[in-house]
């Protein structure tokens, strides 16, 4: 195990032998370590990867985001691309380069900071150590994140994958260590959601593009869906009615809090409610058409000038 | 960028084909996005990057500009040259298409913005302006806007001539200072692997908890289960805040429009009273004239009579035009609003019965 080879690969239950010996107390529960994705990061390194120069089959680069206080949780909010050259014997990453994108990052975002590096590609190999090194070091005292992309679709999944890296060894060589891996979430806010929403609907057409949709459409979507929803829920208890499917617990809990939440409002009162909330409306919409009306005249009497 | 205008130069080589179409990267989308949402409530600006191709603008990248770039104005371009180069450097399409702004519930017709597109499309004909509202994606429906503007208004605002006349001569009103294209929005194929798999990333969480990676976090509540689950912001019934927030913008802008009115209808009179002081005083002329020559003394001294009195400047009325657009503007987001909120007001009032 202590040989000269430069890198080591083991696998997880090697954590407490291998490495506990060296690393620092922390590292002992890998599980505690989290992290974070916003959806933006994945398109960027797709987007890099598409762009990648003619022979070459994986892209690195930078990823930057904010740091829980303790260092246990990671919030990848960006990335940016860092050129690099694989050979058989050797690996250059262009150092200068990832330097002048992160100055250029903090002046728009100075809050997000280095957190690790990507990869495209699943495979971890002996450069990737080496890489790892070196933003381990970009880093310091927090833990460098790994995330791999696997852009090639084994087993047809695009697999995303995160790591952080543990010393491996008695002596603590740059290229002696191993990646953990660690568990990922998707995260993303209310407009990011929106801007999916509407990237999924491209996901089906052939060509892979679409249009944006007005409020109604969109509306007459979202309404689309509920109903199937509905649909399906209804068709689901019936036939646990009918003794057709076993009743799920869980799902009748669900099903339960779902309806409960329902709010029940006194009928006259809900009348009131709905009338004023109609009335307002109507009267916004008229006075909205109105004062367009007014801008309309106005434009028209300009020209009698 | 000799290289890229040589580029260009070749696809279009006129460049006489107009934009009719705007097409955005999914990743632009989602950058702008994620800036724009950043940076609430400031307003901020960005780069956008890409080719024309047969008359769609494609936008295939961008990066956000530094918020202070008002007193720094050499820092700022500075940072753009910087970032083109390294963006180069990865095969990005460095051939600068146009900007985006973000802003909060439509406002944003003002006169910094006008300058600036201006200046972009003196500089680049073919470039466009995408106004991204924040307020209004996170109600479910993400809203974006690509603007150019047109002809018409580029020749007044070079000419700086914002008579009344001259914009009735060029036939321009609010509602066409900006022309708007359409978007599509593209994803690649890799991208489209990407959507079909965070729809399913639930599954994998079974198939993965063996060796700790999971694609969704273990932790995370049974209700959330596929990122690209349906969300139903879009159902949301709270309608006071927008449509308040709507109308007291509607409310300072309308004072503003009747602020400039009131310049103008100043002007007017101040106008009125110097022809009527003209008109005495050539009337005045006229009869002494005419006494003189019937008393047979030569005729008074032609003066020059524009120069006594000089009749007061039209003030521009580019901020009335920007102001009328940008009431058209909230009476349009309101009635679009209006639209399906009453859809959902009486989904719910069958609802309740």
């Amino acid at each position: 195990m202590m040989d000269n080879s430069s890198t080591l690969h083991l696998a997880l239950p090697a954590v407490h032998t291998a490495a506990s010996a060296t690393a620092p107390p922390s590292l002992a529960q890998p599980r505690a370590f989290s992290t974070s994705v916003n959806p933006l990061v994945f398109f960027s390194i797709l987007d890099h990867y598409l762009r990648r120069n003619a022979g070459q089959d994986r892209v690195i680069g930078t990823l930057l985001g904010v740091r829980s206080e303790d260092g246990s949780e990671v919030e990848i909010k960006g990335c940016y691309p860092v050129p690099h050259l694989e050979t058989e014997d050797q690996v250059e990453v262009d150092m200068e380069y990832h330097r002048t994108m992160f100055e250029l990052h903090k002046q728009v975002n100075p809050k997000e900071v280095i957190v690790g590096w990507y990869a495209t590609g699943a495979a971890l190999n002996s450069y990737s150590a080496l890489i790892h090194d070196f933003y381990q070091k970009e880093v310091s005292s927090f833990h460098a994140v790994h995330l791999t992309m696997d852009t090639a679709l084994t087993n047809e999944r695009l697999g995303v994958k995160t790591y952080i890296s543990a010393p491996v060894g008695i002596t603590s060589k740059a290229d002696n260590c191993m990646f953990i891996p660690i568990p990922c979430d998707v995260k993303y806010f209310k407009a990011e959601r929106a801007g999916l929403e509407l990237l999924a609907n491209a996901k089906s057409t052939e060509s892979g593009s679409t249009t944006l949709l007005s409020d109604m459409d969109n509306l007459e979507q979202a309404v689309i869906e509920v109903q199937k929803m509905l649909e399906r829920v209804s068709e689901y208890v019936d036939s646990v009615l009918a003794g057709t499917i076993p009743a799920n617990n869980t799902v009748g809990r669900y099903l339960m809090d779902t309806v409960s939440v329902v709010p029940k409002v006194d009928a006259a009162e809900f009348e009131k409610m709905f009338n004023s909330h109609l009335q307002d409306l109507l009267m916004v919409i008229y006075l909205a058409n109105m004062t367009r009306t007014q801008l309309a005249v106005a434009k028209r009497l300009e020209k009698l000038m | 960028m000799p290289s890229n205008k040589e580029l260009s130069a070749a696809l279009d080589i006129e460049g006489s084909v107009p934009i009719h179409s705007v097409q955005l990267d999914a990743m632009v989308v989602l950058k702008i996005v994620k800036h724009c949402r950043e940076s609430i409530p400031a307003t901020v600006t960005g780069q956008l990057m890409g080719l024309d191709v047969n008359g769609v603008l494609e936008v295939t990248h961008s990066f956000p500009m530094p918020k202070n770039n008002q007193d720094s104005e050499d820092d700022a371009s500075n940072y753009q040259v910087q970032m083109m180069r390294c963006l180069r450097e990865v095969n990005v399409d460095d051939n600068s298409v146009g900007w985006y702004q973000s802003t909060n519930m439509g406002n944003f017709m003002n006169q910094s913005l006008i300058e600036h597109q201006f200046e972009f499309q003196q500089a680049l004909s073919k470039s466009v302006l995408i106004i991204h509202d924040v307020a209004r994606s996170s109600m479910g429906n993400i809203n974006l806007r690509a603007l150019r503007l047109t002809p018409a208004f580029m020749q007044l605002y070079k000419e700086k001539k914002f008579s009344t006349e001259a914009l009735t001569k060029a036939k321009l009103t609010f509602s066409n200072i900006f022309e708007e294209l359409p978007i599509t929005i593209r994803n690649t194929a890799l991208l489209t692997a990407l959507l079909y798999e965070l729809e399913t990333a639930d599954e994998s969480v079974e198939v993965s908890t063996s060796h700790l990676t999971t694609y969704k976090s273990t932790a995370s509540t049974p209700a959330s289960k596929s990122v690209l689950a349906p969300s139903f912001d879009v159902l949301d019934l709270s309608l006071d805040p927008y449509v308040a927030k709507n109308l007291e913008n509607l409310m300072d802008t309308i004072d503003d429009h009747h602020q400039e009115q009131g310049n103008y209808a100043y002007w007017q009179r101040s106008v009125e009273r110097e022809n009527k002081k003209k008109a005495a005083y050539l009337l005045n002329r006229k009869t002494e004239n005419a006494r003189r020559a019937q008393s047979g003394q030569a005729p008074l001294a032609n003066e020059d009579v524009d120069a006594m009195f000089k009749v007061p400047v039209e003030p521009s009325r580019l901020d009335h035009l920007l102001i009328s657009g940008q009431i058209d503007n909230y009476c349009k987001q309101i009635n679009e609003f209006a639209g399906p909120t009453l859809g959902k007001l009486f989904a719910v009032g069958e609802l309740q019965k």
